[in-house]
């Protein structure tokens, strides 16, 4: 793939054509606009050879022969006769074979119609088999988990999904089975393919026997209407195919793109599109009527409610809270009608679960391809990216198995990566910044929790040692790793590793959606759109916006405590569940009683939205065309492919409406419009306009630069007490998220989350598995079931958020920089 | 005088047989291959003979079709196999009687009868749904819309002369329910496969 | 240790407790311990000289013994034929570590030559990967089994056992330097486990398929991704032979370019099937099968139809290439190969179009699944021979086996000459569309059948009847 080295000289039918060193010969040829059959051969996979279909006639000197072109890489002088005889005939006849136990049931068959075996059997198959005898059987579609179909019959055994369960995702739990012709695809007994990216085996079938519960039989591929995305469901921002029909969503695919994705999607990615489709979707403004129920309303009253609430209140009284889901467009948009119109800093798109955002905008940022690079060096500091950021684990996974990359952990619970890790360090709460002073030979000598000073060292050894000679880069993936741990441990952490390896990258695995994209646009407390702080950016906005808040607001939980405290007279909450994200729960709750008039933006009824005084439906991703910035800073184009349900409208719109009724012009009539005014005020997004974007579609265009390195002032963190378990609190890939749960295949596939122990810790406990006990925090004590798990940490106690079971966020207390939990006896 | 010569004809034709017909009350017998509205079958069993493939809806030149396969209840099935049609819809202000559509069904699931006079009073009677186009359950006979202005022998199908004269078809076979076998109505004899030459010949070229 | 008794319950020349090994006139470089009835104990083995050859490679330095084996000119007896010598040389320099693997999953039709070896003489087997060890300066080596050989399995650890015991394998082999780890891995029973890189993945824990091609060969990435050297059973139990007795010695038997005896497993319409140790190059297939001192002709005194050469993945022979010589190179040019050295011998009452059947459907059992034209192919002639003896053959049936055959294995398939017909042979060995050998081999019986006996196989279809099979007994290898 890259240009190392000289290029080969082959023929190809008589022509002369130069092939990258070390290219596949099929690869060459097509690039080079001769299409050779294949079914087995995928890009992003290793060649195996299997179905042997894509036989040509090569010479290498030695007289012409018959050589599968999957296997074979260019040589010099090579002769290629893709069009003779024997080559046809071999084709021809693999194919007959391929046909001879795949049953005709295409009228039925999904894939019919955008089926390969189909397409290369019209184009070089022969007309018709001579086999009369019967066919194999098996059970026709047997499901290989909840959402995939596996019809062995149509398999034609090409190795894609094995391989890419076994290869690219890890989850090896689909295989061969049995011999000869009788081989088939199949689980192992009673282990379903639980796997997150099982989706992506649907894709690469090449015939119909993998097929997903979401699309089976609701359309035809020629029904299907198609547009180039990108998938907000995470920061990550993967590229996806929207596939409809009659104005409803039918499917998402991944598209290749070579910087982010490489053409696979997790299930949530795939799968989300269920949830904007989903009846309980809001399709009408609602408003609190007199008798305290709200009620369906129009747009008009709606807007002049939330105008009105909004009318002689005092900046400093007004909170905006979310907008991490937003588009760029929308995302601007709102910043400049609270930051410009309004007049308030209490801006903040991140709830209390991500990282100060001057500070994640000040690291020098890395790309995935950089962080992937062949033989790097890659430090986990964060999340799970199995768990979170599912479509960067895979890269992340590629780059460390077949690529030569060395991972390190620095995390508090073994990840999804830990089995590739070089090292994996078990960094307890609160002690992460000492991990990585060990590393460096600062600090004294004693173990840190389980990490003794040596290990920390020989990993300090390895990065410092490869940035300093060895031409290895190191990018540090950066994150939360626990919700209970207050943010300040690993932007502690980060910032020894800043100081002590030169050329260090950060990749940010903040989460949501457009995170960055709010984070760039400014919806965070102290900046302005374009990665400026409110001093330094001020004199830029002068001309385009009528105002610019005059000191640096409160971020989100900040926000919460002063609405708590009844000084909030208007929380609007843009697509934030206040009481589901806020990892404090308490907090949550008695922000929202305490605050004024709430106005809230949102696709579904929460809980949150139940509590507003006027709720704005908006538009779904699919619904809405604009761009989204991802975690590497990358902009790329969200399209529009449906309509909304009811009168939902795009946030934009509504932000530019709510400032109208306010008296001010926000200068936008369409998303287009944003483009034109940022080019002026950003100058970092000032190379990006719709047309640019347009033409770069499927790559994006990477937006750099940023503020100099803040240094937030040093956490205290309290020692931890050898009777007490320090609370981690992770996410896990579904959740009771409301996309998720909106969302039919992945619903039932939240788990049900239990305080866990490390396996000798729970023994000690002296509870049986799935047993109760009550345990002490901060938030007083709570009863809870209990489990072990040899993922977690030894002194450490894990839950998921978010999740049926025990209630994480009723234990978190948003103030401390750690939780420990302790047992209190019966 | 002349005019005379002008009667002539008209009193010779006076007294011959007449060639118009009191249409509606008399009508004349159909052509045999007459396309006329559609109807869809069933199996010998009862099953519906529709997968829901939407083969029908592709073709159709006029985009008068609309079709929808959903997954086939294991307990109750709709149809044999996995998938049925869901829904099916056929615009008759767009249907210019093709046969098409019957050309390109797997199953010999849509056919036409000879039924061409119907007329409606709104929009709506003219979309048939999969309801009022599926033969009866019980008789395997076209359902008679209260619009429609049927005679007998109207509801037979005449899809047995597409499939004949279609490219890969054979004369010998016009008129016959080809294999799929055929819910009650008029059944004829099955043929035996289409390059086989007699009915009911030798077995030598089973399947195709 | 007194001469065994050899027992003749029937004056043939069976030994009761070696069943199916005749022992007959003539050099005994690998079975010289077959006729004691307690060969398989180290005791045994002890007394009667083994370990000498370990011994005497111990005195000599690694190089020497691998130049030594390479002058031996001793040929693989797998099946392709390879000189040991010159594989041990492929190994890359400077990648450790690396390891020796013994292919003892024998299960190509007709052959059981391994299974005797591993059950009457462990440790000659056990001897020989030592000094195959010593030779490569190896420290591991694996000793793959096949699954169904329950008693070679048993033979093998007990000896093992033994052997680690008496200080033969482990640290410090006879008190040297040199060290020796040896892993025994039972198959799961799988034929195409043979194939060196399906037994490589299978020792793995993977499922046995065949590896991708190039590397051709293991040396260079083998098991676990190291330089693997890949070595038949028989191949290693001549090693200590040959470094008793020296490479000269080893030569003075056979032919130029095929020198030492080798294991041959005659089965079939024969007088005295079983395996016998040959002379390679200097015996014919007419000394082999109507040989006094061999097979002693065919049974009952009935005409030769046709016989395998080399395993069932071989073309057949006829009448008129019994004067071929065990060759591999003669073999080859001639139309068959050499292969495993099984002999399988059918007389003029085989039914040929069940032969085929019986062969080819061995082969779509044993497909591994990994090439769709041998994974489709082999069970749709299969079902194709199946249809033509059930009576519903037809006549393009012929042509259409022929057909899918070429789209196996493209081009002429290798045939032995047809005189009568003026029909040339088309040497050794096929091509493939397929990566491993298994395909191809399932066209064999066709081709060879079709080309001689096509008159057969329409009289099966157009009048549905075939040879009239007496229900003779087959006399196997076992006089029990």
């Amino acid at each position: 793939m890259n240009d190392v080295g000289q290029s080969v000289e082959i023929t190809v039918d008589g022509r002369t054509v130069l092939a990258n060193p070390g290219e596949l010969l099929i690869d060459a040829c097509e690039r080079t606009g001769t299409y050779i059959p294949r079914f087995c051969h995928h890009p992003r996979m290793r060649p195996v050879g299997m179905c042997r279909s894509c036989l040509v006639e090569v010479d290498t000197g030695r007289g012409p022969a018959l050589q599968a072109s999957c296997m074979l890489e260019c040589s010099p002088g090579m002769q290629v006769d893709t069009e003779s005889e024997r080559t046809r005939k071999a084709q021809a006849g693999v194919l007959e074979f391929l046909l001879v136990n795949h049953p005709l049931d295409c009228p039925v068959c999904d894939k019919g119609g955008e089926c390969p075996l189909q397409d290369q059997t019209m184009a070089f198959g022969p007309g018709e088999s001579r086999f009369v005898e019967e066919k194999r059987h098996f059970e026709k579609p047997i499901p290989v988990n909840d959402n995939v179909f596996l019809d062995r019959e149509r398999c034609i055994l090409c190795d894609r999904c094995t391989r890419f369960a076994d290869e690219v995702a890890g989850d090896a739990l689909i295989h061969f089975q049995g011999r000869g012709s009788d081989t088939e695809v199949n689980t192992f007994p009673d282990e379903p393919f639980s796997s997150y990216f099982s989706g992506n085996t649907v894709q690469v079938c090449p015939v119909g026997a993998l097929t997903a519960a979401p699309y089976r039989f609701k359309a035809r591929p020629w029904d299907l209407e198609e547009v180039e995305s990108t998938s907000v469901v995470d920061s990550v921002g993967s590229r996806i195919a929207v596939q409809s029909s009659r104005d409803c969503v039918l499917r998402f695919q991944g598209v290749d793109a070579d910087a982010v994705n490489w053409g696979w999607l997790c299930d949530k990615e795939r799968f989300i599109f269920e949830a904007y489709d989903h009846e309980d979707r809001l399709g009408t403004p609602l408003l609190r009527g007199d008798d305290g129920d709200l009620a369906p309303t129009g747009w008009g009253e709606a807007l002049a409610a939330a105008a009105a609430a909004l009318t002689d209140v005092d900046p400093d009284r007004i909170a905006v809270l979310g907008g991490a889901r937003l588009t760029n467009e929308s995302q601007y948009a709102w910043t400049k009608f609270a930051k410009g119109v309004l007049g308030t800093d209490h801006v903040d798109a991140q709830l209390g679960d991500g990282l100060p955002a001057d500070f994640v905008l000040g690291l020098p940022r890395a790309t995935i391809d950089e962080a992937c690079t062949p033989g790097g060096i890659i430090v986990l500091l964060g999340p799970d990216p199995k768990e979170e950021l599912g479509s960067l684990y895979l890269r992340l996974r590629h780059a460390v198995v077949h690529d030569g990359a060395t991972l390190i952990e620095l995390t508090p619970r073994a990840t999804g990566l830990t089995p590739f890790a070089d090292h994996s360090l078990r960094v307890r709460p609160g002690e992460a910044v000492d991990v990585v002073r060990a590393m460096f030979g600062e600090g004294g000598t004693a173990p840190i929790g389980g990490v003794t000073v040596e290990e920390a060292q020989a990993v300090g050894a390895i990065v410092s040692g490869a940035a300093v000679g060895q031409n290895r880069p190191v990018t540090v993936l950066l994150g939360r790793q626990s919700l209970a741990e207050a943010p300040g441990t690993v932007v502690d952490a980060a910032l020894v590793l800043h100081d002590w390896i030169a050329d260090v990258r950060f990749l940010s695995m903040l989460r949501r959606g457009n995170v960055h994209g709010a984070l760039d646009l400014g919806l965070a407390p102290g900046l302005l759109p374009g990665r400026v702080g409110l001093d330094e950016g001020r004199p830029r906005f002068a001309a385009a916006w009528p105002t610019t808040p005059a000191t640096k607001g409160r971020d989100a939980l900040e926000s919460l405590r002063a609405a708590a405290d009844g000084e909030v007279d208007v929380l609007v909450l843009l697509g934030a569940d206040v009481l589901t994200d806020v990892p404090d729960h308490d907090l949550a709750r008695r922000g929202l009683e305490g605050a004024g008039t709430v106005i809230a933006l949102d696709l579904f009824a929460t809980p949150t939205v139940a509590a507003a005084d006027v709720v704005l439906p908006a538009t779904a991703p699919t619904e809405t065309d604009g761009t989204v910035t991802n975690l590497e800073g990358r902009v790329s184009i969200v399209a529009r492919k449906v309509t909304p349900p009811g009168t939902a409208r795009p946030d934009w719109m509504i932000a530019v409406e709510l400032a109208r009724r306010l008296g001010a012009d926000l200068g936008i009539s369409s998303p287009d419009d944003v483009w034109a005014e940022l080019s002026v005020v950003s100058p970092i997004h000032a190379h990006i306009d719709p047309e640019a974007l347009a033409v770069q579609a499927r790559e994006g265009i990477l937006v750099s630069g940023g503020p100099a390195l803040v240094r937030p002032a040093p956490l205290e963190v309290p020692s931890h007490d050898k009777n007490s378990y320090r609370l981690v609190v992770t996410r896990s890939m579904y959740d009771c998220g409301v996309l998720t749960a909106h969302s039919r295949s992945l619903a039932g596939l939240a788990p049900v989350t239990r305080l866990a122990f490390e396996p000798t810790d729970f023994a000690a406990l002296g509870v049986a598995e799935g047993g109760r006990i009550e345990v002490r925090g901060p938030r007083g004590n709570i009863d809870v079931v209990v489990g072990p798990d040899s993922r977690v940490t030894k002194g450490t106690a894990h839950l998921l958020f978010n999740q049926r079971g025990v209630s994480a966020g009723d234990l978190i207390e948003a103030t401390a920089a750690v939780i420990d939990l302790t047992v209190v006896p019966v | 005088m002349g005019y005379f010569r002008g009667f002539a004809v008209t009193f010779r034709k006076l007294w011959e047989k007449r060639v118009t017909i009191p249409y509606p009350e008399q009508k004349r017998d159909k052509p045999e291959r007459l396309h006329g509205r559609h109807v869809l079958n069933r199996y010998e069993d009862g099953m519906e003979k529709c997968i829901g493939c939407e083969l029908c809806a592709g073709v159709c030149p006029a985009n008068c079709i609309y079709v929808r396969g959903a997954d086939n209840p294991p307990d109750d099935p709709v149809s044999p196999g996995e998938r049925f049609g869901f829904v099916y819809e056929i615009n008759y202000l767009r249907c210019i009687h093709c046969d098409l559509c019957v050309e390109a069904c797997p199953t010999e699931a849509i056919t036409e009868s000879k039924l061409f006079e119907f007329s409606f009073t709104n929009r709506s009677d003219a979309v048939y749904t999969k309801d009022e186009l599926m033969v009866d359950g019980e008789t395997g006979r076209p359902q008679q819309l209260p619009w429609e202005d049927w005679r007998d022998g109207e509801d037979t199908h005449t899809s047995g002369w597409m499939r004949a004269t279609s490219p890969s078809g054979s004369a010998a076979y016009v008129g016959k329910v080809s294999w799929s076998g055929e819910l009650g109505y008029g059944i004829r004899a099955p043929e035996q496969g289409r390059s086989g030459g007699e009915a009911n010949g030798d077995d030598e070229e089973e399947g195709s | 240790m007194p001469e065994p008794t050899i027992v003749h319950p029937d004056g043939m020349g069976y030994i009761p407790h070696a069943a199916g090994f005749v022992a007959n006139e003539g050099p005994k470089l690998v079975s010289g311990r077959f006729p004691y009835e307690d060969s398989y104990t180290l005791e045994c083995a002890l007394a009667t000289g083994a370990y000498t050859g370990l011994r005497a490679a111990l005195g000599r330095t690694p190089a020497d013994v691998h130049t030594e084996v390479r002058d031996a000119t001793l040929l693989g007896r797998g099946g392709a034929g390879f000189p040991a010598g010159v594989k041990w040389g492929f190994c890359p320099e400077d990648v450790w570590p690396r390891y020796l693997v013994v292919n003892g999953d024998e299960s190509e039709p007709g052959t059981y030559k391994d299974r005797l070896l591993m059950e009457r003489d462990p440790h000659q087997l056990i001897e020989g990967c030592l000094i195959a060890c010593y030779a490569l300066g190896l420290s591991q080596c694996f000793l793959y089994v096949r699954g169904e050989m329950a008693l070679a399995q048993e033979r093998l650890a007990v000896a093992l056992n033994d052997a680690y015991e008496a200080g033969y394998v482990g640290r410090n082999i006879c008190d040297t330097d040199f060290s020796v780890d040896i892993t025994l891995h039972w198959g799961a029973g799988a034929y195409i486990v043979g194939e060196e890189t399906a037994l490589i993945e299978s020792l793995e824990g993977n499922r046995g398929m065949p590896r991708l091609k190039p590397p051709y060969f293991p040396a260079a990435i083998g098991l676990y991704g190291r330089p693997t050297i890949v070595n038949n059973v028989e191949t290693l139990a001549n090693l200590p032979w040959i470094l008793e007795h020296g490479a000269i010695a080893y030569r003075g038997y056979g032919s130029e370019a095929s020198p030492g005896t080798r294991l041959f497993a005659v089965s079939g319409h024969v007088v005295r099937p079983g395996v016998y140790e040959v002379e390679q190059g200097v015996t014919t297939y007419r000394d082999l099968i109507y040989g006094p001192n061999f097979c002693r002709g065919i049974r009952e005194g009935n005409e030769l139809k046709a016989f395998i050469p080399g395993g069932a993945s071989a073309p057949w022979f006829f009448e008129e290439q019994l004067d071929l010589s065990l060759e591999a190179r003669d073999i080859g040019a001639a139309g068959s190969m050499l292969g495993s050295g099984a002999i399988v011998v059918m007389d003029h009452t085989t039914d040929v179009v069940k032969a085929c059947l019986r062969i080819v459907r061995f082969f779509a059992r044993e497909s591994c699944g990994k090439c769709s034209p041998c994974r489709e192919g082999t069970s749709w002639e299969e079902k194709i021979l199946e249809r033509i003896l059930d009576g519903h053959g037809r006549p393009s049936d012929l042509d259409l086996l022929l057909d899918i055959g070429d789209n196996i294995s493209p081009g002429p398939y290798p045939v032995a000459a047809h005189g009568a017909a003026g029909l040339d042979a088309v040497p050794f060995p096929p091509l493939q569309t397929t990566i491993c050998p298994l395909g191809p081999s399932s066209v064999a019986p066709i081709t060879s059948a079709l080309r001689r006996f096509r008159s057969e196989f329409e009289a099966r279809i157009t009048r549905h009847e075939g040879i009239p099979v007496r229900s003779a007994p087959v006399v196997d290898g076992d006089p029990a």
